[in-house]
């Protein structure tokens, strides 16, 4: 039992004291049992007040330590290390949060705010002093890292990761890597094409001996957890040898008899169940799909590269961190959105940069030449009344920068811009500025207005109310409405739930704290990066892959981590071993050993969780998790329930 | 004691989870989306982690009702978690029956990390049968 | 002055103190590398440490900055040097460069003041501070602000007239008036650049009337009126201390406007308005609060919501181009603009007015690169030579940029770059060592 326990209450800067009385708070508690110091401080996580708190607990040789301010996501470990700069075992330390769960919640009610206050700053003393020190469980931690997704951002931070001295194993679904870049030709802000890009990156991904690239291949099963993730990898076969030569393998292609439509080219052609995307990619090795071949045979009969009989494989790999970075989908209008599948000559923003690619002097769509193009912006984001309601944050400037591009590659080109006020935030203003200089015409309606698409006398017009000529009706008849698609989540995006990764509001993988830690996830050990997490443009898809590589990397580095040792514990006494425990555990954390002539359950630290799915189950109640005893629990509602006080 | 409208209400204790439902209650707050300040909560790893006795002891002593707002499918721990945490609250309910106190004092919903507006619906209406029952028993 | 030298060894040299330059050390430091952080101001933290909460989530600033800036403070890989500014910095070959950082004396030794503000309550000299921009007066001996650090007195030279109240004052004997300027000499292996950007100064456009009109304060003085740590307890019109309760935002002050010579876009000033007349909406809940916009720059992940829900919570948005603003006798400012939507041009009265003002790049560190040029890019930010790949790098090999040195960023943006700053620097590091 505690004797010298010191409290903290924090105002936050009034984000707490504005509505909670934390003078009050703090004489509601001083003289509880074991309460040796009470203070209030502006901020308990100032530099000024953590130095304050250590040297309370040197000079005064605190046993306990309890700090009421906001949440313990934020600021637990910053108080634990406070406890532990000053000598004290930090499991010491209990937190209470007054702000997230008290101030915020109840700024309507001050006095029920602060007698809430009261009553949670008591419940932690009363954990605190039953609190006992603990030592962490060390483990090994296996120094390799599974990154998943070869897009830009996957194959940096693959780069980054091995540069700096881990195994890595990049896992591509595709045959093919590259992601969506590979799918544009000209980028904006440099000159670069995004084939040139990929095949920078996959250089320097393949210069690399500790990388092992993986195509065709998908997670399929974890176990385990950070340092020690164990996954199954699936490798899809291509059904081609390694060697092959060029000319035979496009006689293959030319015999194929199955015509499907080419995703990559977002359904605008259509390619052969054996395929490759582009002359150039990566890995230059055409693949076999699957899903559509029918087995005639007739490619294996003209070129001996093919192989049929390549079987998938199964992998188990062991790394110590999982850096995702999956990208995203571009949004697929429903029938009927803007004209969508029902006029021929709408298409999307990932379509156009596809038929730019392969017109090269004139403009051609469906036959016919393009002269008048009208770009329709924000299709699928910032939607009023679907899900979506982010903006997707690369699509203003990367039209802007494919209408410039469409203007100088054709003649005659006339690019009309139904926006919603454009966003080419930074220094792509300059672009926007640069498309209006040289006569692009924009028009812009809001969110609950949007233009209306039409076809009428064999021709296509768009309407608009414009904002910016007094909220004229304008048309223009156009002969390519681009619809600027947004980013939405990849459709197949089951890996999060394998892995337990949590989605935001907008379903993108969500992170810890925007600003704390903007690549972690609340899975230990498993980082996100790139437009898996959110729109992104390839810069801010860089930096984050970066900073994820960053994070993983630290995590592995030690060879060594240091696991919560708030486990399972047995009591030895009670246990008469009939296996419901060890039938709870996910983990299967329970070993059955003979102890004074019985055989009992024991907990292998290193392996539980500390999920507490055994703690129920025991018919003897033998069970109990460290830091969250019967006792603890119980002696908190004691206090919970206590008459108020103000 | 001097009148303030807080003591009426009905005490609550929520079991949240660390990952999943106690992020939620804690973006409730930043949200400003009020609720009793009558409801407390104790974070725990996992849903399927609590003890029936915590919950009988919770009631026994005084809180009104408990809550808990459960992993669901979202558990970091596993999929069994669902099935695993609607065994205690079976278990619990029952023995409740079986003491003659009112099973619907426990009430259990998942929360996800994100649902911080169907927490809040959770325990307002919660809260609200509870001060209903509480005023029967009053006047019984 | 006299002046010292002295040799110090690091791995790594940050310049900036910022939360770009802090994310960067902090990475670079827990993976084992010795790093000299060195910043100009008395407190490290940057700009993010002085603003109120932050968008889209609506955090309070300090909260998040300083265990940041604490951890940064007492990481044992980390010497950090305040009032200090890296000055020659020249690349002797790869992983090998030189620095000379100039400590300017703060005339207190920080490892004794407790931070008491006895010297404070002392000192006779009253001038404005910096740090709360103007809006509020400090001594000459002072402390920056309470959640600086180090939290530690300064005296600021300029403005002393030796009169010794505040070394009688401390009871710790920490003022030490015969400090002197250092030059210190470090060798270190590699640089990050994240010297952050400037804000943008409303004089450069008179029809404004700012500083003349007292009414008319920037967004970096609202900020501070709504910080925790602000000047007054409440938000007030300078010009005469009243509680404002039609409040006009101007956005794109300085930024998108080839007149001043800033082209671009600033990214960030649209998002913090917005969340500024939030906070007033909360603050001033009587208040009128009116945003001139070109348009609305909400494009990062939650920001569109946050727009959304400044408009359900009454902010008034008008798409209009503001040409000038004057004052009214009362101290009220006539505001005339160009009402896009409507397409004439209309008047509306305000009793205080925000200007938005932009994110400007700061120039000054290009020059401190003696031997091999630090290239700028057109509009004066740090140049980024491989933006695609590798956005940490700039035209010296060895020399990373982080945060808005590197052009207009949020703090979500900063940090990320902060971490690639970082990552790129550590493999840098590891090629050395191979
Ligand atoms: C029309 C359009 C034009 C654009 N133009 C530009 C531009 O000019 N400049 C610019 O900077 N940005 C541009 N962008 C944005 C750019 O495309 C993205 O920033 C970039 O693609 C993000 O890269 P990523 O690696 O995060 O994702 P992606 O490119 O989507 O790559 C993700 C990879 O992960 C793989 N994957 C997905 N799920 C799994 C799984 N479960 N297992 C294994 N692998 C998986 C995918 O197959 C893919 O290879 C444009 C976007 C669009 C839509
Ligand atoms: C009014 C306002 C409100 C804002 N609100 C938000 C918000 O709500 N949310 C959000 O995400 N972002 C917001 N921002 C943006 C945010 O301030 C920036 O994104 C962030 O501060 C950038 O950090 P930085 O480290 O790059 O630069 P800075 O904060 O500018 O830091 C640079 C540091 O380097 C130091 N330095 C400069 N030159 C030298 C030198 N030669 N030697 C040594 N040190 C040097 C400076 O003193 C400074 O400490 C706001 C900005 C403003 C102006
Ligand atoms: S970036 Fe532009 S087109 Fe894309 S969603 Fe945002 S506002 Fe709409
Ligand atoms: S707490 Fe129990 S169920 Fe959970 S991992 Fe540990 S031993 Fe297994
Ligand atoms: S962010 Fe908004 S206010 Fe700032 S320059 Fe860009 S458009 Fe103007």
């Amino acid at each position: 039992m505690k004797k010298k326990i010191g409290v903290y209450i924090c105002h936050c800067g009034g984000n707490i004291s504005d509505y909670v009385d934390v003078e009050k708070v703090r004489q509601a508690v001083e003289n509880e049992g074991g309460v040796f110091l009470s203070k209030t401080t502006m901020f308990a996580c100032a530099d000024s007040n953590q130095k304050d708190m250590v040297s309370d607990i040197k000079e005064k040789q605190l046993d306990g330590v309890v700090v009421a301010s906001c949440s313990p996501k934020l600021h637990l470990l910053t108080f634990r290390g406070v406890a532990e700069r000053a000598g004290l075992n930090k499991y010491n330390y209990v937190h209470a949060n007054i702000r997230e769960q008290v101030s915020w919640a109840h700024s309507d009610n001050k006095t029920g705010a602060t007698e809430k206050a009261i009553h949670i700053v008591k419940a932690a003393i009363a954990k605190v002093r039953n609190a006992e020190s603990l030592e962490p469980v060390k483990v090994q931690s296996t120094k390799a890292v599974a990154v998943v997704g070869a897009g830009v951002a996957g194959m940096r931070a693959a780069i980054e990761l091995a540069e700096a001295g881990a195994e890595v194993f990049l896992i591509e679904r595709e045959f093919f890597v590259g992601g969506r870049v590979s799918q544009w030709d000209d980028l904006c802000i440099t000159d670069e094409t995004g084939k040139e890009l990929i095949t920078r990156l996959y250089d320097r991904v393949m210069q690399h001996k500790h990388v092992t690239l993986f195509t065709g291949a998908e997670i399929v099963e974890n176990k385990g957890s950070v340092g020690n993730f164990e996954i199954k990898v699936k490798v899809t076969p291509r059904h081609f040898k390694l060697q092959c030569s060029g000319g035979e393998l496009q006689k293959a292609i030319d015999v194929c008899p199955v015509e499907v439509p080419d995703e990559f080219n977002f359904n605008i052609t259509k390619r052969k169940a054996i395929y490759h995307n582009y002359p150039s990619e990566y890995p230059q090795l055409p693949a076999i799909d699957m899903k559509t071949c029918t087995r005639c045979g007739k490619c294996e009969a003209v070129c001996n590269a093919v192989d049929f009989s390549q079987k998938t494989e199964y992998l188990n790999i062991k790394v110590g961190s999982i850096l995702l970075a999956t990208g995203f989908d571009p949004y697929e209008p429903p029938k009927g959105e803007f004209g969508y599948g029902e006029i021929d000559n709408v298409i999307t923003l990932p379509q156009f940069k596809r038929v730019i690619h392969y017109n090269d002097k004139r403009l051609i769509w469906q036959g016919k030449e393009v002269k008048n193009i009208a770009y329709i912006y924000c299709v699928g984001s910032r939607q009023l009344n679907g899900d979506n309601k982010y903006c997707s944050r690369y699509c203003c400037t990367s039209t802007i920068h494919t209408a410039i591009t469409a203007k100088n590659k054709y003649k005659g080109i006339h690019n009309f811009h139904f926006n919603r006020g454009i966003r080419t935030y930074g220094k792509a203003e300059v672009r926007y500025d640069e498309s209006s200089r040289l006569g692009d015409v924009y028009l812009q309606s809001f969110e609950y207005d949007p233009p209306v698409v039409e076809a009428r006398d064999g021709q296509t017009f768009v309407k608009i109310k414009d904002v910016l000529t007094a909220n004229k009706e304008l048309e223009v008849a156009a002969d390519l409405v681009v619809l600027v698609t947004g980013m939405v989540p990849r459709k197949d995006n089951s890996i999060a739930g394998l892995l337990k990764v949590p989605k935001g509001r907008d379903k993108f993988f969500n992170e810890i704290h925007m600003k704390l830690r903007p690549v972690e996830t609340v899975i230990d050990g498993v980082t996100i990066a790139g437009a898996s997490q959110g729109p992104k443009n390839i810069m801010e898809s860089m930096n984050s892959a970066l900073s994820a590589a960053t994070k993983s990397f630290s995590l592995i580095d030690s060879g060594e981590l240091a696991l919560e040792p708030t486990v399972a514990v047995v009591n030895k006494e009670a246990c008469e071993w009939c296996g419901k425990c060890d039938e709870a555990c996910p983990y299967s954390a329970f070993e059955k050993v003979e102890k004074d002539g019985k055989m009992i359950a024991k907990v292998i630290p290193s392996v539980c969780k500390g999920c507490g799915m055994c703690l129920p189950v025991c018919p003897s109640n033998a069970l109990e998790l460290i830091g969250l005893s019967d006792h603890d629990v119980e002696s908190m509602i004691d206090v919970l329930i206590e008459k108020d006080t103000v | 004691m001097a009148g303030g409208k807080v003591n009426n209400s009905p005490k609550i204790l929520v079991f949240s989870t660390e990952k999943i439902s106690d992020p939620a209650i804690d973006m409730a707050g930043l949200l400003k989306l009020h609720y009793p300040p009558t409801v407390y909560t104790i974070p725990v790893p996992c849903s399927s982690a609590i003890k029936p006795r915590w919950i009988m002891h919770a009631l026994e002593q005084g809180f009104d009702g408990v809550f808990i707002a459960a992993d669901g499918t979202d558990c970091p721990y596993g999929e069994s978690c669902t099935t695993k945490t609607g065994e205690i609250v079976r278990e619990t309910m029952e023995q409740l029956k079986e003491k003659g106190m009112d099973p619907a004092r426990l009430k259990m919903a998942a929360i996800c990390s994100v649902c911080s507006e169907p927490f809040v619906k959770h325990v307002k209406s919660f809260a609200e049968y509870l001060g209903k029952e509480k005023e029967v028993n009053a006047v019984e | 002055m006299q002046q010292e030298n002295r040799k110090l060894n690091f791995d790594v040299l940050v310049v900036g103190g910022g939360i770009a330059g802090g994310e960067s050390a902090l990475n670079l430091a827990n993976l084992g590398y010795k790093v000299l952080l060195v910043e100009k101001e008395l407190s490290i933290g940057g700009k993010m440490i002085l603003l109120s909460k932050v968008f889209p989530t609506l955090d309070c600033a300090a909260c998040i900055t300083t265990p940041k800036v604490s951890e940064i403070a007492r990481h044992p890989n980390i010497t950090i040097f305040t009032g200090a500014e890296a000055k020659n910095i020249t690349k002797k070959g790869e992983h090998q460069f030189e620095a000379v950082v100039l400590k300017k004396p703060r005339y207190v030794v920080v490892e004794d003041c407790t931070g008491c503000q006895l010297c404070e309550e002392a000192c006779p000299v009253s001038v404005t501070d910096e740090y709360q921009y103007g809006l509020a007066g400090r001594k000459a001996a002072f402390i920056p602000f309470s959640i600086a650090s180090p939290r530690a007195a300064a005296i600021d030279i300029e403005n002393c007239i030796l009169c010794g109240a505040c070394e009688r004052a401390c009871p710790t004997n920490c003022i030490d008036f015969t400090q002197t300027e250092e030059e210190v000499l470090v060798k270190i292996k590699s640089v990050v650049v994240a010297t952050g950007f400037n804000l943008f100064d409303p004089l450069k456009i008179p029809r404004y009337n700012y500083g003349k009109a007292k009414n008319i304060i920037t967004s970096m003085q609202m900020e501070r009126q709504l910080a925790p740590t602000r000047p007054y307890n409440t938000i007030l019109r300078p010009g005469d201390g009243k509680m404002p309760d039609n409040i006009a935002y101007v956005l794109c002050t300085g930024s998108r406007d080839k007149s001043i010579g800033n082209p671009i876009c600033s990214q960030i000033c649209c998002m913090y308005s917005i969340k500024q007349a939030q906070l007033l909406m909360g603050a001033l809940p009587m208040a009128d609060v009116t945003i001139y916009y070109l348009h609305i720059r909400a494009f990062g992940k939650g920001f569109n919501e946050f727009y959304a829900q400044a408009q359900d919570m009454g902010v008034e948005f008008v798409k209009g181009k503001v040409g000038k603003i004057t004052e009214k006798e009362n101290g009220n400012l006539m505001l005339r603009y160009e009402d896009i939507e409507a397409g004439v041009v209309k008047e509306a009265e305000h009793d205080m007015v925000v200007l938005s003002v932009g994110v400007l790049p700061n120039m000054e560190i290009s020059e401190s690169f003696k031997t091999e040029k630090l290239a700028l890019d057109p509009f004066n930010f740090v140049n980024q030579s491989d933006v695609l790949a590798s956005p940490a790098k700039t035209s010296i090999e060895g020399v990373f940029v982080a945060g808005t040195a590197s052009g207009p960023m949020d703090i979500p943006d900063s940090i990320l770059s902060g971490g690639a700053a970082s990552a790129e620097t550590t493999s840098y590091l590891r090629r050395a060592s191979l």
